[in-house]
């Protein structure tokens, strides 16, 4: 509480209405009293609140299809269309390659070129594996007169799975840039925020991932 | 596939008068500015120091430049509008309907978009970093990219008045009119992409604020010593990035429709068109919280300074801040009462909508009991903030009429309801970018608006506004429904013609606005800002020069307490010199400037453009050079410069004597009067 | 943007793994390096409950494993469990005061989820509901 007595204070607060002492804080950087809080720390949160902007986009998705999901214009529901091994296999990939990416991380903690080198390929291959195995799934669908533009559950389904999609492509692509970003500019301070927010975004679409094949498809297979 | 797409000569409205003459206006004036400037030999300048400036102080200037323009563009809509209703009595007007439905959707989105967001934001940019005591924000590449992704927008909505049409589905283009088979031309989706690759460029802004305003702050800034404007900033900011995705979303739906055959809203298929309206409130109503939060920040700072007291109940008006910003994600079905959810859903979203009423009360009288006590300035700002705590109080209590869903369901899309929205977004929202601008003019250019045309703009805004949308609320009683290109009800024409007139008197207000602004620019060494306080102000950003240096501050100050430059200046007239003794000055670190975001909204163009019309090899070109781009960026070797330790002591030393120099008068004076009372 | 000189010795310290990133008290060292034994066993933890919680979910799809009715709770509860796994084994992200902004920002999110999922879901349930039957809405055409 400031001790300052000058002519400029009005009167006394005794209902705290305005002026309580800020005790009892604990003196972080990024709490106030410690200043503005170290870039890693920065970066980190705003990738962070991005995500969250992210998982909210996925929301709305999620939520149109499960209003649209008896919506079938006469056609196929999920139980006829979900392959569920398909599914697993797919989860698999993703769980698996959010794991390497974790060990990613720890080999660009120790500034290690080879093995980050490596976690990334096997990070990248297990992604690619994933959406080879979603076009696949697509395509088939698509090819069986079960295409997005038929009803509206399956635009709703496409678009879900299609966006998790889409974003695990952007991430590949990111991948890819980094690859290449590494051997150049080695584990510069920028580099290694950059590696940071990938390695929140690839953790976090395993997260929705995990969304997706729980009300999707297993939800989805179940009797009605 | 013509290599084209859907362009051909006939986009170009070579046979309609209204869009072709102002379009080849528009033109004229843009080549005849443009070749001002490169004549001038500004362009350098201006390409160094505003295009590729991350300088939030730069970006938050051009925002509301921006935000200026796009008012006189909405506007001019709105003057369309008033006279089209004013003539159309059992008479077609001069409109003819597909052009009014334009304009009102242009109107619309044009004010919401890019007017209202840009003003709140330009002025968030410019002020915050300042008052947390910090020398920029959290990424100020990315706030770059931001301004110019919604710059970017604005051109393409722009770009629809000369190159195709803009949609007729109203600013939140509802299905199943905006779907393909109703609304097949290039409008709608104009409308979406504009708003797409502007809603981009905001989310990343919501992002960059949240993260400055939790992680960047001066030491010693509790969250209980922020200035009230920066709390604001936050709950707009966290609004900003929950509700933005929503709408990207929805319209990345829409799109989808129109542009694969998806069925998300199509009324075949098994679409579902109340799912659009469900989904696209769910971010309008946020949206308006938005917009108004932080000209409530504005309000509370302009009214404390202008009354000389400390904000009254500052831990309430964080209560009732944060309130608000978690209510208005609970309260968006009463857009929508009318459409068919129940008795049992409009109960709950009409008791939620009736309670958001009561922390924005609270929230008005702290600020009356600010102003009780004190020593009330009548400058200017002060006078928004009473016009806009009249104004605003009359069109929320109209809002908590239309929250009862009984009444809602007579009055929705009415004018009525058009009367209170207008009444709340001017009242608030535009008044407070009036207040706001107002009162940081000094800040950013260095010298003081001219008080005269300032008040003149003032009174007739005030009056103008209430002769322009007080029939509004009649009319709308009398049963008139919105968006009508004609009418033949006798009741309804004297109060359109009132209207009418009202506009006229707006209108010369925004010409005593513009008036103001070249008045002062010419006069601008007579009203300079020597020391950078010129309201005696409260918060820090009133403790740098006018305009402030690029790195802010010399040394980041210690904040012991709120309004703490104005306990900053109390202990300074008690010890009789500035309270800090002069720094050993730093070499400052500062961001380099970046083209990134200039080019990133370039290449957004580009794709935004070819997308609209179909030109598919176009589209692949823009997104590559968008990643090219990023990549560039990326790759970057130095993002950051060194401000040499000798400058910086230039500039300080040079602030730091004007201020001791007022110092010493003030105390001059002080003694002076004290010696007359003995 | 690191502003406060003392960060500059920051820049060089060790960061581990993909953490969103712990506050620090103001003034104290950096935290110390966990080894590297200490910070895999965290991650192949994590892959290894995430394992069993995913073969959990297609395991209880199995006729009889699980009572009929309960089956999508059992899917939903396996399914946040392992989304909290992510959240702490591959994310870092704990209850400690230093990660308080971190914990509160996923509350608001969840918020926002919830509303927009469920909110949007009761809406549209009950417009449903007040719908016009396709028979009586022929009849009215004329149909």
């Amino acid at each position: 509480m400031s001790t300052s007595t000058g002519a400029l204070r009005v009167g006394r607060d005794p209902y705290h209405l305005g002026h309580a002492p800020s005790t009892g804080e604990p003196e972080y950087t990024g709490h106030g009293a410690g200043g503005p809080a170290p870039k890693r720390i920065v970066v980190g949160y705003g990738f962070w609140i991005f995500i969250l902007s992210d998982v909210i986009l996925f929301s709305c998705f999620f939520a149109s299809y499960t209003v649209l999901i008896h919506a079938r214009n006469g056609g196929p529901g999920p139980r006829e269309l979900f392959d569920l091994r398909n599914t697993a296999e797919e989860t698999v990939c993703l769980l698996l390659s959010s794991f390497a990416c974790g060990l990613a991380s720890l080999a660009v903690g120790r500034r290690s070129l080879l093995w980050t080198e490596v976690a990334l390929a096997v990070t990248g291959l297990l992604g690619l594996t994933f959406i080879g195995l979603e076009v696949h799934e697509f395509t088939g669908l698509v090819a069986r007169g079960a295409g997005p533009t038929h009803s509206a559950f399956l635009s709703a389904f496409f678009s879900l799975v299609g966006c998790h999609g889409v974003h695990v492509t952007a991430g590949l692509l990111w991948l890819g840039t980094m690859m290449a970003q590494f051997p150049a500019k080695g584990f510069k301070e920028s580099i290694r925020h950059r590696y940071l927010c990938f390695s929140l975004f690839w953790h976090a679409l395993d997260i929705i991932w995990i969304g997706i094949f729980t009300v999707v498809y297993l939800i989805g297979s179940l009797p009605p | 596939m013509t290599l084209l797409g859907k362009l051909t000569w006939r986009a170009i409205p070579f046979e309609q008068p209204l869009p072709l003459y102002s379009g080849a206006v528009v033109l004229l004036i843009i080549i005849a500015v443009l070749v001002w400037v490169v004549r001038r030999g500004y362009l350098p300048y201006l390409w160094r120091e505003w295009v590729t400036s991350v300088d939030h102080k730069r970006i938050g200037v051009m925002y509301c430049i921006l935000g200026a323009v796009m008012l006189l563009r909405g506007f001019i809509d709105a003057m369309m509008m008033r006279s089209q209703q004013a003539m159309a009595y059992n008479a077609p007007g001069f409109l003819p309907p597909s052009h009014f439905d334009q304009v009102f959707s242009a109107h619309g989105t044009i004010m919401i978009f890019f007017v209202a967001m840009p003003f709140m934001i330009g002025l968030m940019n410019l002020v915050v970093p300042l008052q947390l005591g910090v020398r920029d924000v959290a990424f100020p590449t990315l706030n770059s990219v931001s301004f110019w992704l919604t710059a970017a927008g604005a051109l393409l909505v722009n770009l629809s008045l000369v190159i195709g049409e803009f949609d007729r589905t109203g600013w939140l283009p509802y299905p199943p009119l905006s779907e393909l088979t109703y609304s097949p031309g290039v409008g709608v989706d104009y409308y979406c992409w504009a708003i797409q690759i502007s809603g981009i460029g905001t989310l990343m802004t919501g992002v960059n604020f949240v993260t400055t305003i939790l992680k960047l702050r001066a030491p010693g800034m509790h969250y209980t010593r922020m200035p009230m404007f920066c709390w604001t900033a936050l709950a707009s900011s966290l609004l900003i990035v929950a509700a933005f995705p929503v709408l990207t979303a929805t319209l990345a739906m829409l799109l989808l429709d129109r542009y694969v055959g998806f069925h998300f809203f199509t009324d075949t298929g098994g679409g579902n068109s109340m799912m659009f309206m469900n989904l696209i409130w769910a971010w309008g109503h946020p949206e308006v919280y938005i917009l108004v939060l932080p000209s409530f920040g504005i309000y509370s700072e302009v009214v404390s300074t202008f009354s000389g007291k400390p904000l009254f109940g500052y831990r309430s008006m964080i209560y009732a801040t944060m309130a608000i910003c978690i209510i208005s994600f609970m309260v968006w079905l009463h857009h929508f009462f009318t459409m068919g959810a129940g008795a049992d859903v409009n109960s709950v979203f009409g008791i939620a909508s009736m309670i958001i009423a009561i922390p924005t009360g609270v929230k008005i009288f702290n600020w009356l009991f600010t102003m009780y006590g004190g020593t009330v300035r009548l400058a200017t700002p002060m006078l928004w903030a009473l016009g806009f705590m009249v104004t605003f109080a009359i069109g929320g209590m109209t809002g908590v009429m239309l929250a009862v869903p009984p009444a809602d369901f007579q009055l929705h899309n009415s004018l009525f309801l058009v009367a209170h929205f207008h009444n709340v977004i001017i009242g608030a929202v535009l008044f407070g970018a009036f207040a706001g601008y107002t009162y940081w003019f000094p800040k950013a250019f260095g010298f003081v608006l001219d008080e005269r045309l300032g008040k003149w703009a003032f009174w007739l805004w005030v009056i103008g506004f209430w002769v322009a949308w007080g029939p509004g609320y009649v009319v709308g009683l009398e049963g008139m429904t919105r968006r009508l290109d004609h009418y033949s009800v006798a009741e309804w024409r004297p109060w359109l013609l009132v209207a009418a007139a009202g506009v006229v008197i707006i209108l010369l207000a925004i010409i005593a606005q513009i008036a103001q602004i070249v008045v002062s620019v010419r006069t601008r060494e007579q009203r300079r800002d020597l020391t950078g306080d010129p309201w005696d102000g409260r918060n820090l950003e009133w403790a740098t020069a006018s305009p402030p240096p690029s790195f802010n501050f010399a040394a980041l100050p210690n904040v012991r307490d709120q309004e703490p430059y104005w306990d900053m200046k109390a202990r300074a007239r008690e010890i009789g010199q500035l309270v800090r003794p002069e720094p050993e000055y730093q070499p400052i670190p500062m961001p380099r400037n970046s083209s990134t975001g200039f080019v990133t909204a370039l290449f957004a163009v580009i794709t935004g453009f070819a997308l609209i019309w179909h030109i598919w090899w176009l589209v692949l070109l823009g997104l590559a050079g968008a990643y090219v781009t990023f990549v560039a960026f990326a790759w970057r070797d130095h993002d950051e410069e060194l401000i040499p330790a000798a400058e910086v002591a230039r500039l300080d030393r040079a602030n730091r004597a004007a201020r001791t120099a007022r110092l010493q008068e003030r105390m001059a004076e002080r003694d002076s009067t004290r010696d007359s009372d003995t | 943007m690191s502003t406060n000189p003392q960060d500059r010795t920051n820049r060089e310290a060790f960061d581990p793994g993909s953490h969103i990133g712990e506050d620090r008290v103001a003034g104290a060292p950096p935290h110390e390096h966990p080894t590297l034994r200490a910070e895999l066993r965290g991650y192949i933890i994590g892959l290894v409950l995430a394992a069993l919680l995913t073969l959990g979910s297609f395991w209880s799809l199995q006729e009889g494993v699980i009572y009929g009715p309960a089956i999508v709770m059992a899917l939903i509860v396996l399914g946040l469990a392992q989304v909290g796994v992510h959240l702490v084994f591959f994310l870092h992200l704990t209850t400690s005061p230093d990660n308080t902004n971190n914990a509160l920002a996923l509350a608001f999110g969840v918020l926002i989820v919830s509303l927009v999922f469920f909110g949007s879901i009761w809406v549209l349930y009950n417009m449903d509901h007040n719908m016009i039957p396709v028979k009586a809405l022929l009849q009215m055409r004329g149909g």
